[in-house]
């Protein structure tokens, strides 16, 4: 048994739920057996490697689903081992190359030349080319952006490469152009809850349309997260009832009991409760820019109006900061405090005023 | 004449010392004659008869360069021996205390020991148990002296532990030495180990009294154990000497007293050998001695200059009371290296310069009250400030701060009110900011700390919010250290700003904290305890977390940030039964988080007086922080350190043993057989 998401996933492009034309389009791109490099971008649970792996099974057939994990190990130029984990298909390798850190680089090269070199056996009944699936190509150095630049040139013939990602903007223009950009939105409400009660249907349960519609609103339109929340709302609760409440992520209530601790007490002591709750949710792997971010949407509906553009702006400069500092909580505490001083003041002036 | 001779000198030094004497016998006049004449002297009568020189004689003697070219002297004869014995013997020995009133040690503290003396002398008859003390300070400070004076003082006899040189050479105390031949008295411990020769030597300083001596009253039964060098095994073993203690404890009869001082380095601290919880355990009583204060200092080397002076009849130069001033900050509270600092700059000028005196006197007035041995080849008209710092680099120490007292300096910032007439004040809109004039340096403060710029910032970050009472204070405080952060964060500039990052810290936490901007306006926060950081912990969890959750679910495809904050916290909400016990074990602990209980403040290791904070966090730090004490080695790439050793550092956590336990598959090899790992959800059609 497994989870909903990945038991109901469409596994051809003709069977996706959504964006059907894209779909099609997809189709038609790789109808003639050959394709250019590809660049997906679109956020979170949209759908983007559903729609990738379709994609890859049209083109080999069903052997691309064999997937098995791989631990490989690459030695830098510099003598230094560089682990790191792959997932590949006899037709194609899957690698999240931003795991290696500043050695991303190298991992590009050393595993796009591998690939590229081995040469299929038996190409009558296979395509003359192997795919290399780089996920999360926006998180790569300029360094490794640039190695990959050339190393599209170079192995065209035996390798093309699909880049996926959440954001062009951090995809240097030389990649970009190099690349055929196809962008992935998020599925609108109604989908969302097609795909909901689809799903729900398949597992023989009745999902009623409001709470399908409540799960679509609050996840965002995130396909992946409203999957698992209705999964969730199942183990809470069966038979759905139309006003469930649809259970939270741990790690958010507590950044919102966070934020509420913030906005109800400014003081030094309160800080260092918060810095403790800050802790809290970093050993609990929630990244900092999540927190940060998470913080600023809590905080922004607890403040008044006028407050909202300093906030937001000084939440921009921090989190600018969080992410060429080395530290995380220096920038976070940093924000909080600030928070904290800028709020105080403004309920000081805020009784001043009442009370003239 | 002077003049000449100098010059001749010099030159012959230069050319030989062995034949040297015979030409300071030619070309000095009466001084060097009575030299040869002295050396002719019997050694009984050559301490008295030192005492006793004239001053001219004297004027000439105990020069540095004399008694090295009279070492190697062909047939070197007994008395020019002894009489270097008398007076080159260096004045820490000489003047060693011999009562309460003449050590440099804080007064309560000599109680404190005096008492822990008494009782444990006096009890001893019908408690069996003794106890353990345990001294420790700075180096310098006194501890070996305090006990030494009071047990003189109590009448009671010390029995010594020596780390044997070659098989076992065994003291117990300065007579016993003489009395015995140690090799024949102690055959049986040739070939015996330290340790064992250690435990021997407890077990029998415990048990026996010593034997009486012919010729001596009758020996009081009172007697401590002292042990001031350990073998070195138990350094590097320190269980071992813990099983000892605890078994002296039971049986022991007499208190064992310990002196160990404290250092920077960890390696041979106290807290290595007496860990906290063996001291509770055994009851050790540790007193721990601070740094001679400067006032006592002072008292101690004028006692020793006024009393040199009059012993040698003007021999030696009086350094003023700057100079002595300027001895106890370079010594920084070690007062054994004060007193030969000071031996040192007394005796130097007074062999050849001190006729030329009126002349210096003439050319520089500062310079004369201290003659460097320098000041022969240099221009005699350096400047005064010159030869200060050259006795600072001779005489001086390095100066050191505990990590404790450093961070205590930033946090508790003391001020110098400054009268307002003689400092031009802030025009009015930045009147917030006028602040008193600061008593700490704090670049020095951190220089002084012996750790990096970024780790005294985490130590700071720790610790700061308690002194604070504004939260606008802290806001702007926090500011500055993510300004700090800010500044190191490029890899490539680091060196260069890592100085400036842990300025601007330092100097920001001090400026921002307004209510402490007076001298007079200190508001009493009182005792703050302060913590070692937290955040190297969490760092570290947090990439082992994160690694943890990469490794285990591989098979969801996920990047990190969506598997981190959509999978994981969903998966603890729904049940599923079919995963593998290190998954179930990983939710556990990552996805729930403590929502009931209301966390106030954490848990936190105190940081303690003497802690050298260094090391421990270094290990801490091992792998996860580029910026560490040890910056990049050698290679330029220095981030690459901080991602890479994600891997390397977590083997051996608990979260690697964890991911141990998880078939992980290391080659392609080992995965194919590996079908649990295949994923087939894709093909669920």
């Amino acid at each position: 048994m497994s989870l909903w998401v990945d038991k109901y996933r469409p596994t051809s492009l003709g069977k996706l739920d959504f964006h059907k034309e894209q779909a099609n389009q997809l189709k038609n791109l790789v109808q003639c057996g050959d394709f250019p490099h590809l660049l997906v971008y679109g956020p979170s649970g949209a759908g983007k490697k559903t729609r990738i792996m379709c994609l890859l099974r049209e083109l080999y057939g069903p052997g691309v689903e064999k997937l098995r994990i791989e631990h490989q190990t690459i030695t830098a130029p510099s003598k230094k081992k560089i682990e790191i984990n792959t997932i590949a298909s006899n037709y194609h390798l899957e690698v999240n190359a931003s795991d290696a850190g500043n050695s991303d680089r190298v991992v590009i090269q050393e595993l796009i030349k591998t690939v590229a070199q081995s040469q299929q056996i038996q190409s009558s009944t296979q395509r003359d080319f192997k795919v290399v699936l780089l996920t999360e190509v926006d998180r790569l150095t300029k360094d490794a952006q640039h190695a990959l630049r050339r190393t599209m040139e170079k192995y065209m013939a035996t390798c093309r490469l699909i880049l996926c990602c959440n954001s062009t903007s951090k995809v240097i223009a030389p990649i970009r152009s190099r690349c055929l950009a196809v962008r992935v939105p998020l599925p609108n409400t109604e989908e969302v809850c097609s795909v909901l009660t689809g799903v729900c249907r398949k597992e023989g349960l009745l999902l009623p349309a409001e709470l399908a519609k409540q799960i679509a609103e609050k996840s965002g339109r995130n396909l992946r997260k409203a999957l698992l929340m209705c999964e969730a709302c199942r183990v809470q609760q069966y038979p759905f009832s139309a006003d469930q409440d649809i259970p939270d992520t741990d790690w958010e209530v507590y950044l919102r009991e966070t934020a509420n601790a913030i906005v109800s007490q400014q003081s030094p002591q309160r800080l260092l409760e918060v810095r403790a709750r800050l802790y809290e949710l970093l050993t609990h792997c929630i990244p900092p820019e999540i927190i940060i971010k998470g913080l600023v949407s809590e905080l922004l509906s607890n403040c008044d109006g006028h407050l909202k553009p300093e906030v937001a702006q000084m939440a921009g400069y921090y989190e600018h900061r969080l992410h060429l500092g080395n530290k995380a909580i220096y920038h976070l505490e940093a924000f909080v405090a600030k928070f904290m001083a800028i709020y105080k003041k403004s309920m000081e002036e805020g009784l001043d005023g009442m009370m003239f | 004449m002077s003049k000449l001779s100098t010059g001749r000198k010099a030159s012959s030094s230069k050319l030989s010392s062995w034949v040297e004497p015979s030409f300071g016998d030619l070309f000095s006049g009466s001084g060097l004659n009575s030299f040869t004449l002295k050396k002719g002297v019997s050694s009984g009568e050559t301490k008295s008869k030192s005492q006793t020189l004239n001053p001219n004689v004297s004027g000439q003697r105990p020069s540095k360069r004399r008694a090295i070219s009279s070492a190697p002297e062909p047939q070197p004869s007994l008395g020019s021996e002894l009489r270097s014995e008398s007076h080159d013997e260096p004045w820490v020995d000489k003047h060693s205390p011999c009562s309460q009133a003449e050590l440099a040690v804080h007064r309560k503290k000599i109680e404190e020991v005096e008492n822990w003396l008494r009782i444990h002398l006096d009890v001893k008859a019908e408690n069996k148990s003794s106890t353990i003390l345990l001294l420790t300070g700075p180096s310098g400070c006194g501890k070996t002296a305090t006990i030494q004076v009071l047990t003189q003082e109590l009448g009671c006899r010390v029995q010594e532990w020596s780390n044997p040189t070659m098989g076992s050479e065994f003291r117990t105390e300065e007579s016993f030495r003489e009395t015995f031949d140690p090799d024949s008295r102690f055959n049986g411990f040739h070939g015996v180990s330290q340790t064992a020769a250690f435990q021997e030597f407890l077990l029998r300083a415990n048990k026996y009294s010593r034997l009486q001596m012919l010729g001596e009253g009758v020996a009081s039964d009172r007697r401590i154990i002292l042990a001031e060098d350990l073998p070195n095994q138990f350094y590097r073993q320190p269980a071992c000497l813990h099983d000892i203690l605890r078994r002296f404890v039971r049986t022991g009869r007499c208190p064992l007293v310990f002196i160990i001082s404290d250092s920077l380095s960890d390696s041979s601290s106290s807290r290595l050998l007496f860990p906290r919880d063996l001291q509770e355990e055994l009851a050790i009583c540790n007193i721990s001695f601070n740094p001679v204060a400067p006032t006592s200092m002072v008292k101690v080397l004028s006692r020793i200059v006024t009393q040199e002076a009059a012993r040698s009849g003007g021999r030696v130069s009086v350094p003023d009371k700057a100079a002595l001033d300027l001895l106890c900050t370079g010594s920084s509270g070690d007062i054994r290296s004060a007193i030969n600092s000071l031996q040192f700059s007394c005796l130097t000028d007074c062999s050849l310069e001190s006729k030329l005196w009126p002349v210096r006197k003439g050319k520089a007035a500062a310079s004369g009250s201290r003659g460097m041995s320098k000041a022969r080849s240099k221009s005699k008209t350096s400047k005064g400030h010159e030869i200060q710092d050259d006795s600072q680099a001779i005489g001086g120490k390095d100066a050191s701060l505990f990590l404790f007292r450093a961070l205590g300096k930033i946090l508790y910032c003391k001020r110098e009110s400054c009268t307002d007439s003689e400092w031009p004040r802030l025009p009015p809109h930045l009147a917030e900011h006028q602040r008193d004039t600061l008593l700490v340096d704090p670049e020095l403060v951190v220089e002084k700390s012996h750790m990096s710029g970024e780790l005294f910032n985490l130590y700071l970050q720790q610790n700061y919010v308690d002194f604070f009472s504004e939260i606008e204070d802290v806001a702007q405080a926090s500011a500055y250290l993510s300004d700090s952060d800010f500044l190191t964060s490029e890899w490539s500039s680091r060196s260069t700003m890592r100085e400036y990052g842990s300025s601007v810290a330092t100097r920001g936490l001090i400026h921002s904290n307004s209510a402490r901007a007076r001298a007079n306006s200190q508001t009493s926060v009182g005792f703050r305890p302060l913590h070692k950081p937290h955040w190297l912990q969490v760092s570290k969890k947090y990439r082992e977390n994160c690694q943890a959750a990469q490794c285990l679910f591989t098979s969801y495809c996920l990047t990190p940030v969506s598997l981190q904050t959509e999978m994981l916290p969903y998966l603890t909400k729904i049940t599923n039964p079919y995963r593998k016990m290190a998954q179930i074990a990983f939710i556990q602990e990552v996805g729930h988080l403590p929502l009931r209980k209301y966390p106030g403040r954490m848990k936190l290791e105190a940081l303690t007086d003497r802690d050298p904070g260094t090391l421990e966090v270094d290990s801490e730090e091992e792998g996860a922080e580029p910026i560490g004490p040890t910056p990049s080695q050698g290679e330029p790439v220095a981030p690459e350190d901080s991602t890479l050793s994600w891997s390397q550092g977590s083997e051996g956590d608990p979260a690697a043993a964890q991911l141990a336990s998880q078939p992980q598959p290391s080659t392609i090899q080992a995965l194919l057989d590996e079908d649990d790992l295949v994923i087939e959800e894709y093909d669920s059609n």
